[in-house]
């Protein structure tokens, strides 16, 4: 090969490497990598207190993390207007987590190592969680995550807490809904992630005990044709189907094609696709009746009310998926009261998380237990004409863990 | 792996999961055909594999989404389908122009062909992520509701039907352009050398050009349709990308009709190999299906 020809690969290399870092970080439109909020109320010379923000800022899973970023930011905004942490204002380093346990790791590596946080907000995703534990750790990093829910997570780590419940509540309300209507044999369609696994463990456990059977297909994020997996859980002649995928964008992928393969079974969906109510509402032909249990939003709660309400008029949208909302916007004032507590110190926050206790936020009361897991419960919910209802109490409320 | 048996039909067990199983089979056929024809007619007559393939197919995707969704512009859905073929084209025809010609003129080999459109690949992948955000988005605005037609139990949807009519069509048209036509036979003729095709006065470069062009447009053609039937997002496509490079490979790369056979082998080894073990093993059917090609057969079912 000529030098010329030589001289064309590397620039070709270097284009692509250029790009694919690009790419990696997000689209700037949409997602700012990193982003510096202070407000002018505080004097300049104050030095800010950083921490870290994981979360999908693209992908499958983008529509959750622009939610978590934007409720990050309001927060941010609130808390820094009103004199920020004994003095000092917050600084959120945002990094794209894409919901894989792969790109979370590099982003906790990269606030750890590199922006030298001492508290993440994240992962959202259950296996960014998973996955970037390990590099908190090892850094003495607390990682306070608001959205991710697998039963995995329970007792992780010293350095992970949550301000979101376990699925493992999510599974057994979910389980005793559907034995309750007298189903035998439930059908599973699961995305291979973290999540939904983990509702399929809580799930089949629970629903085995009640007598049932569980049959299941698995499909991989990158799959776009679910026809013969479909026509062979239908084949199944299961009594109801259970779409379990991690986003609402895979889940609209799935119910796509069983309206095309005009196939009408009775249906269970996870919490992460009935959180998409323009999604619920656009299929509502064939999620009529369908089973789902969510973290609910409780309107009454002025903090909610006043979070819901800021959130359209900063941003000019309805706040989507509400139940996670809350907690993002109350992980960020709880982590303000313990960077005031305590400090700037992983180890020292970690023991103060664990002793919140009936903490008021825009969830609810908030308790966190000392594996980490917050302690409250899923209630039940069924879809009727799009609309999302609350399922009748006697078989829907699990009991708080 | 679960082995599901239906309780009620005890003398034919499999009745009720043939026929939709050769309908799945024939619908992700004609899917990877789409792909497959494009990418064989560029590969047969530049002989590299224009990773950009996929990419230009989420071009003609995204046009349409530009034009029913974002602007909601009044147009008919099939005049729109042939402004995002054009577009998808137009992109095809400025890569060439742009990147692969000055390349080609500069003798650069293949490999560097390749190279720089996997550059160009990921580069418009960003840049319709940057427009459109990288969420999935349906073409569709119905729900997903579109009328379907039953065959032996099978469920078929208009969108699908569509696909393999399209599939058929474009094969046979680019056959008898082949076969008929003065574009058709300098076409050959590059194909089999490109140095000869030149000597006897074939403008190889303005060939090649309308080449990219047809194969970008039947591309954006393909993802436009894909759009319609599983939904639309930037990434879109390296998944068809590679479905339509195995095709290709096994019916017989840069062959026109082996392309389309390869893309129908696929589609029914992808889609009965999950028949009886469990569906997330799909992908991996397809690649021990090219593998077992490479080591067997690798000129691919057609020879050149």
């Amino acid at each position: 090969m000529n030098t010329t020809a030589k001289a064309i690969i590397w620039v070709v290399v270097l284009g692509v490497v250029a790009w694919a870092g690009y790419a990696m970080l997000g689209a700037p439109a949409e997602a700012p990598v990193e982003e510096t909020v202070a407000t002018s109320t505080v004097p300049v010379a104050v030095e800010p207190l950083k921490i870290g923000f994981i979360a999908p800022l693209s992908g499958d899973g983008a529509s959750y993390g622009e939610m978590k970023r934007n409720v990050v930011m309001l927060a941010v905004e609130e808390i820094n207007a009103a004199g920020g942490v004994n003095g000092r204002p917050l600084e959120v380093i945002y990094e794209d987590g894409k919901c894989s346990g792969k790109d979370a790791t590099s982003a906790a590596q990269k606030l750890v190592n590199v922006d030298k946080v001492h508290f993440i907000l994240g992962g959202f995703c259950s296996g960014e969680s998973l996955a970037a534990i390990p590099v908190a750790e090892a850094g003495q990093v607390l990682m306070l995550s608001t959205g991710s829910s697998s039963p995995d997570l329970t007792g992780k780590s010293r350095f992970f807490v949550r301000d979101y419940p376990s699925d493992a509540t999510q599974g057994e309300v979910l389980a005793k809904a559907a034995a309750a209507k007298g189903w035998k044999k439930v059908a599973m369609i699961q995305e291979q992630l973290d999540y939904p696994l983990g509702i399929f463990k809580a799930f089949s456990a629970s629903f085995e005990a009640l007598g049932g059977t569980v049959v299941k297909e698995e499909f991989p994020t990158s799959a776009t044709d679910f026809r013969s997996m479909l026509t062979k859980l239908k084949a199944a002649k299961p009594d109801a189907l259970f779409l379990n995928a991690q986003t609402p964008a895979s889940g609209e992928r799935v119910i796509k094609q069983l309206v095309d393969l005009k196939w009408k079974p009775k249906m269970l969906v996870n919490e992460a696709f009935v959180g998409d109510r323009a999604t619920v509402e656009k299929y509502k032909d064939i999620l009529e009746g369908a089973l789902a249990a969510e973290f609910a939003v409780d309107p009454a709660n002025t903090k909610f009310a006043a979070l819901d309400q800021a959130y359209k008029a900063k941003f000019g949208v309805d706040m989507p998926f509400k139940s996670y909302g809350q907690t993002v916007y109350d992980g960020v004032y709880m982590a303000k009261e313990g960077l005031m507590a305590v400090g700037d110190d992983g180890a020292k926050l970690a023991d103060w998380f664990r002793t919140v206790k009936d903490w008021q936020g825009a969830s609810g009361s908030i308790t966190i237990k000392p594996d980490g897991d917050r302690e409250s419960g899923y209630s039940g919910e069924v879809v009727k004409g799009g609309k999302v209802e609350m399922m009748a109490a006697t078989t829907a409320t699990s009991t708080p863990q | 792996m679960r082995l599901m048996k239906t309780s009620e039909s005890y003398i034919f067990p499999y009745v009720d999961i043939v026929p939709q199983l050769i309908a799945n089979s024939v619908i992700a056929g004609a899917i990877y055909a789409l792909i497959a024809l494009g990418f064989n007619l560029i590969y047969g007559t530049t002989k590299f594999f224009n990773l950009a393939h996929g990419a230009v197919a989420a071009c003609g995707a995204y046009t349409v989404f530009a034009i029913l969704k974002i602007f909601a512009l009044p147009v008919n859905v099939v005049v729109t389908c042939v402004i995002g073929a054009v577009v998808a084209g137009s992109i095809g025809y400025g890569l060439d122009k742009f990147v692969y010609l000055p390349l080609r003129k500069r003798k650069a080999s293949n490999m560097v062909l390749m190279v720089a459109s996997l550059g160009a690949f990921t580069a418009i992948q960003a840049v319709i992520a940057i427009l459109f955000t990288s969420q999935f988005q349906a073409l569709e605005s119905s729900g997903g509701v579109s009328g379907s037609v039953e065959v032996y139990g099978a469920i078929i949807t208009h969108t699908q039907v569509v696909i393999i009519a399209c599939g058929l069509a474009i094969m046979a048209v680019l056959g008898l352009v082949a076969k008929y036509t003065l574009f058709g036979k300098a076409v050959s003729a590059i194909k089999d050398d490109e140095e000869v095709a030149r000597m006897v006065g074939i403008d190889t470069n303005k060939i090649i050009g309308r080449v990219f062009f047809i194969g970008s447009a039947i591309a954006g053609v393909a993802g436009i349709l894909i759009g319609f039937d599983t939904g639309i997002e930037p990434t879109m496509g390296m998944n068809l990308l590679l479905k339509g490079t195995i095709a290709s490979i096994i019916g017989g790369v840069g062959s026109l009709y082996g392309g389309f056979l390869g893309a129908f082998v696929l589609g029914f080894a992808e889609n009965f190999g999950i028949w009886k073990i469990s569906g997330e093993w799909k992908d991996a059917i397809a690649f021990v299906v090219l593998i077992i090609f490479l080591l067997i057969r690798p000129e691919g079912i057609v020879k050149k």
